[in-house]
């Protein structure tokens, strides 16, 4: 990661000096070993600051919208699950395709520090170093190396979209990892498998840990609205109170808005504080979808149309008798 | 706070005797915003309504709750004694105690807890209710009549008569429709053509009215007053200005071998033709696929032949659009497909024939010169059979559950023809049930028994299957139980109509509705019956369903009254209740866009003064004249920036609040 | 008063009442239940109807909402696929709803309190049959407590 952490410097200083763009986002490193945060740049001798490695999780196209307000013209880097956001964004409108940059970056994985902690690796620990699925822990006392995907985040290990899909230019040569459908939904079908009892107490457990942080609405790229219907007061529905059912009302209508959109990049899941696993929302409904409507993986084309703005003259449905609506 | 008056209306005892008028008043009394209530037995009667409006002058009330019948019955009723009192007429919400209350339960303290409960319902969303002001828009002042059979030729020729423009788009190569393949029509057995092509004439001549033949629609954008039609009408391969309709082309034609389609494929036509010697317009076709020019390159003596330089193998297809106020849909039926009635041996045996088949084989200018004789061996039969309800009143998957209504009485008119002209042919029919209601119909059925002794017998065929030179038809009569068995020379099947092929995507381009037999559905069964649920299109003939000619006609004048009405008008008033965006809001996602069945949702681009920043961004617009309301856009915008007014979410949630206490 | 009235009282205070919420459109299904009405034809004073233009005009917002306040159940009901007024409207309510069916079965919502359907104009056998079939199984699986907002009193 660190040949292509300099490839990251250069092609951002060139694409500043040269004026391709007016700014360039990317990722800096922090205070700790695993702390790395967005940043914008303007000035070409600020590229040096932007680096590439094991932490760089955060999805910066969100971010594009703001900038697309005003007129700039920005470049981007940004990895697989990034690029599938980057597509819902596009197809949503709210960024503009002419106006974006993309310096695609092929990701092996990204390091969980929780991951690194529950090891106990974290101690004196100054930096982790990345290549492929070598990561390469540096202490005061020496380097050691760890080879597999034992620290990589759950999402990461089942990444479907290692490349970008949508780039300007490739940083990296493209990462060959075989990825299997197969298990994709199994938690879901785990909770199916649950009485209704269960599942009930299984998520009202979950939803009650939720305390409104709107963590997982703002890091999402299908959840780009202006202004969120549970922000918007003539909607009716922006209740906020502290108690089970108008957690469970957020919950629900916050997977339903993704419904068909979600990109399955995992974010959501990632930064909730309260730890619930909103992925397993997402994923129902897209295993559902898959199986009502035909596979759709948002994100991946932007010119075919989102389950929920389009219809069959035949589509099953799940509420009449014979699951067919026709005449 | 607002100033609600709630009116319960008795209905005499269709309310009262179920409801407690007195209760439900009281109770309205103590909701929120509600000043005054009152009830009286007749609220929709003159009485009635002038309680209702001099209260709103008297209580000065702003806002009107009527609790009574259905708002399908009366709403538009109290929102004109509104309107007179000086009250926006979208202040009133009704209350339905009477179809959704009073007449479904008996118990009269539940009846009395859900009326209140439903008025409570229309208080809470009357609160939210506000003033909304119809817009106006001009008319086209244009008819498009689709289908140029009998329904199409009538609608046109009254609303060109009317004094305004009709133009027909007809998708065969001449109009006529199916009028003109029958020989006689029934209860007076005249001859269709001779009453048909003078009308044919007639709109062929008619200054106001343009014919497109083989032509299809393609698409329809726009709405009532305002229709955009695209149309596309097909490479004809000859000059319609050129030609002078001489038919030495289609004597020439080398080409014969092609099944006539007038002729219910009975013969054989040439490449070029003109499907029937009266045909409107009198310019032949080149059907492409059986010409020998298209096919293999070689020929052309049509072209050489043509004194008049018509014919034009290079013409291409041509789109037109056009605009127009108001459509009538009359594209008609066919007749259903028989390979599924195996039993009937349709499929496998020539002299096994259709209806439509037998009207070509008994008409003079048909493939037999009006001659009877069987298709396989042109000998004239000694015996025909009629089979009733070959598909019609059929529960299962190969036919149709209804009755084709018109079958009764043609076989009448084939056996009474057959047995005016052949009184030595023996004629029976196998019928379910005579059904002959319409004038001189019952008397034209008894004629065809006693006068020229056609056999009825009531029962189903059970099999027919050929027997040397003979068709074996085993039937029971279902009166006497008897196993029937009839040698016969000829079966004529009375094939169940159906609705056309294309009628539903028909149906979709028009955004009007069909029903489960894909006949296109009227507004009202009773009251609208030529209206469709899309205002400016209208319906008429065969296509809403099995009809006679006298019906059809009727129909057709009907759906041309109506079409009239509305061209005669400069301006039409539009549905206020339609979509708004709330473009601080908005994110421009546009997905209300795509799935507006309208097209009635655009984008714009809008600055916004962001805390001194100036910024862009996209917004969706709704355009005022397209959106009919249905609501589907709210949905679809997941910050609910997108809203429709007389049902907004608020006033929504507002109903489900108040009937959830 | 007697054993047999202290009963009856008793009996009532514990006796369910279900409260069922129906979306039913302007075009099919609010005329359906007026047919229903017309034809004089018989189901629980419990059905409560909301009228919408069309079945597209229901937002899952209403129906957890109703939920929310105590309905024990919901009903969306819009013209048959096809006959839609607007021509195609109610393909996506059977897309949005054959979805959120699902959806509120996977968080544990009972698939009997939620039901979409279709009731033409012509139907009105059909809208009771539905209705007292919904509130046969509502009234099996008792009060609904599942998403109900605990502050509100219904």
């Amino acid at each position: 990661m660190e040949k292509i952490g300099l490839k990251v410097r250069a092609r951002a200083k060139e694409a500043l000096e040269n004026r391709e763009v007016d700014e360039v986002m990317g990722w800096k490193k922090g205070e700790f070993w695993y702390d790395v945060y967005p940043v914008f740049i303007t000035e070409a001798n600020e590229a040096d600051d932007l680096i590439w490695d094991a932490f760089c999780v955060n999805n910066l196209s969100k971010y594009l919208i703001q900038k697309q307000k005003e007129n700039k013209k920005v470049g981007v880097f940004l990895k697989g699950c990034d690029s599938l956001g980057f597509n819902q964004l596009l197809k949503d409108n709210r960024i503009d395709r002419d106006q974006v940059v993309i310096y695609g970056l092929p990701c092996v994985g990204m390091v969980d520090p929780e991951k690194v902690k529950k090891e106990g690796l974290n101690k004196g620990l100054l930096e982790i170093k990345r290549s492929k699925d070598e990561i390469t822990f540096v202490t005061k006392e020496g380097e050691k190396k760890i080879l597999g995907r034992q620290f990589d985040y759950d999402k990461c290990l089942a990444c479907r979209y290692p490349n970008p899909v949508v780039y300007d230019e490739l940083l990296d040569t493209e990462i060959a990892r075989e990825v299997s459908e197969m298990d994709r939904f199994k938690d879901v079908e785990a909770i199916e498998k649950m009485s209704i009892t269960e599942r009930f107490e299984y998520w009202s457990n979950q939803f009650s840990k939720c305390i409104r942080c709107n963590a997982c609405r703002n890091i999402c790229p299908a959840c780009s609205c202006e202004k969120c219907v549970f922000d918007n007061v003539n909607a009716g529905v922006s209740s906020k109170a502290s108690v089970d059912s108008e957690e469970q009302f957020f919950h629900i209508t916050r997977a339903y808005h993704v419904a068909g959109r979600c990109v399955d990049c995992g974010e959501c899941t990632r930064v909730c504080p309260a730890g619930i696993p909103l992925d397993q929302l997402n994923h129902k409904i897209m295993k559902d979808i898959n199986e009502l409507y035909g596979k759709y993986d948002a994100g991946v084309d932007v010119s075919q149309d989102a389950p929920l703005v389009t219809y069959k003259l035949d589509d099953a449905d799940s509420f009449t008798e014979h699951g067919k609506g026709g005449k | 706070m607002q100033r609600i008056g709630v009116f319960v209306c008795w209905c005499g005892t269709n309310i009262a005797g179920t409801v407690n008028i007195e209760k439900v008043i009281a109770a309205a009394g103590e909701m929120p915003g509600v000043v005054y209530a009152k009830d009286y037995q007749y609220m929709c009667s003159a009485v009635g309504q002038n309680l209702v409006k001099n209260t709103i002058k008297e209580q000065k009330l702003d806002r009107v709750v009527i609790a009574s019948c259905s708002p399908r019955m009366h709403e538009a009723t109290f929102r004109k004694t509104a309107k007179v009192a000086g009250l926006n007429p979208y202040l009133v919400e009704v209350a339905n105690i009477r179809e959704h209350c009073s007449w479904i339960h008996k118990n009269k303290e539940e009846a009395t807890k859900k009326a209140i409960a439903l008025t409570r319902a229309a208080v809470a969303k009357v609160a939210l209710n506000t003033a909304l002001i119809a817009g106006e828009i001009g008319v086209e002042s244009r008819a498009l009549v689709i289908g140029g059979g009998i329904a199409g030729i009538q609608t046109a020729l009254d609303i060109a008569e009317a004094g305004y423009e009709v133009d027909i788009i007809e998708k065969s190569p001449s109009i006529g429709g199916k009028m003109a393949q029958i020989d006689k029509t029934f209860p007076t057995l005249d001859c269709s053509a001779c009453i048909l092509t003078p009308k044919m004439v007639d709109v062929s001549t008619h200054p106001n009215i343009n014919i497109y033949t083989y032509s299809e629609l393609e698409n329809v954008k726009g709405y009532v007053g305002n229709f955009e039609v695209t149309m596309n009408q097909r490479a004809r391969s000859v000059n319609m200005e050129k030609c002078i309709g001489c038919g030495i082309c289609t004597d020439k034609c080398p080409s014969k071998k092609a099944k006539s389609e007038f002729e219910e494929g009975l013969r054989n036509r040439s490449a070029i033709y003109t499907p029937f010697p009266q045909a409107i317009p009198n310019v032949p076709v080149i059907d492409r696929e059986a010409c020998i020019k298209f096919k293999t390159g070689k020929c052309g003596l049509c072209e050489t032949v043509c004194p008049a330089g018509a014919i034009e193998f290079s013409q291409e297809d041509t789109k037109i659009t056009k605009k127009y106020g108001a459509i009538v849909v009359a594209i008609g039926y066919d007749i259903i497909a028989l390979d599924k009635f195996g039993e009937y041996a349709y499929t496998n045996h020539q002299d096994v024939i259709t209806s439509l088949e037998f009207e070509r084989l008994t008409n003079a200018a048909g493939p037999t010169g009006g001659k009877l004789v069987r298709p396989s061996d042109h000998k004239k039969p000694k015996k025909v059979v009629f089979v009733q309800c070959v598909g019609s009143r059929d529960k299962t998957e190969r036919g149709k559950t209804y009755c084709s209504k018109i079958c009764c009485m043609y076989t009448a008119k084939h056996a009474m023809l057959i047995r005016d002209k052949y009184p030595d042919i023996e004629t029976y029919v196998f019928y379910i049930d005579v059904r002959t209601p319409g004038k001189n119909f019952d008397e034209f059925h008894r004629r065809a028994v006693e006068e020229y002794g056609v056999n009825y017998i009531k029962g189903m065929v059970g099999k027919i299957f050929p027997d040397g030179e003979k068709l074996q038809v085993h039937g029971v009569d279902a009166l006497t139980g008897d196993t029937i068995k009839i040698d016969a020379d000829m079966v004529v099947l009375a094939a169940a109509t159906k609705a056309k092929e294309d009628a539903e995507d028909l149906g979709r381009k028009l955004s009007i509705s069909t029903d489960t037999n894909n006949f296109f559905t009227e507004a009202h069964p009773k009251l609208k019956p030529v209206e469709t649920h899309c205002a400016g299109i209208y319906l008429a003939g065969a296509c809403q369903g099995p009809k006679d000619i006298p019906e059809t006609v009727a129909q057709a004048s009907g759906a041309a009254a109506k079409a009239i009405g509305l061209l005669s008008k400069d301006k039409l008033v539009n549905n206020p209740c339609i979509s708004e965006v709330d473009e601080k809001i908005c994110s421009g996602c546009l997905a209300c866009t795509k799935i507006c069945p309208y097209d009635a949702i655009t984008s714009k681009v809008i600055t916004f003064n962001d805390h001194g920043k100036i910024t862009k961004r996209v917004v969706a617009q709704v355009n005022k004249a397209l959106c009919q309301g249905c609501g589907g856009c709210t949905v679809a915008c997941r910050p609910g920036a997108i809203d429709i007014k007389g049902f907004t979410n608020k006033q929504i949630l507002a109903e489900v609040d108040a009937l959830c206490r | 008063m007697s054993v047999e009235a202290k009963e009856t009282v008793m009996g009532n205070k514990n006796e369910f009442e279900p409260l069922i919420v129906a979306f039913c459109c302007n075009w099919c299904s609010y005329a359906g239940a007026d047919l229903a009405g017309t034809s004089r034809l018989s189901y629980p004073a419990n059905v409560k109807i909301i009228r919408v233009p069309c079945s597209c005009r229901v937002n899952a917002n209403f129906v957890l909402r109703a939920f929310q306040r105590g309905a024990d159940g919901v009903v969306i009901a819009g013209c048959h696929p096809g006959d839609c007024h607007y021509s195609t409207g109610n393909y996506y309510t059977r897309r949005r709803f054959s979805l959120l069916t699902n959806f509120l079965e996977y968080v544990g919502i009972e698939q009997e309190r939620f039901k979409v359907d279709w009731i033409s104009a012509a139907e009105g056998n059909k809208f009771a049959t539905v209705m007292n079939d919904v509130l046969e199984k509502v009234h099996r699986l008792g009060p609904n407590r599942k998403l109900r907002d605990a502050r509100w009193k219904r």
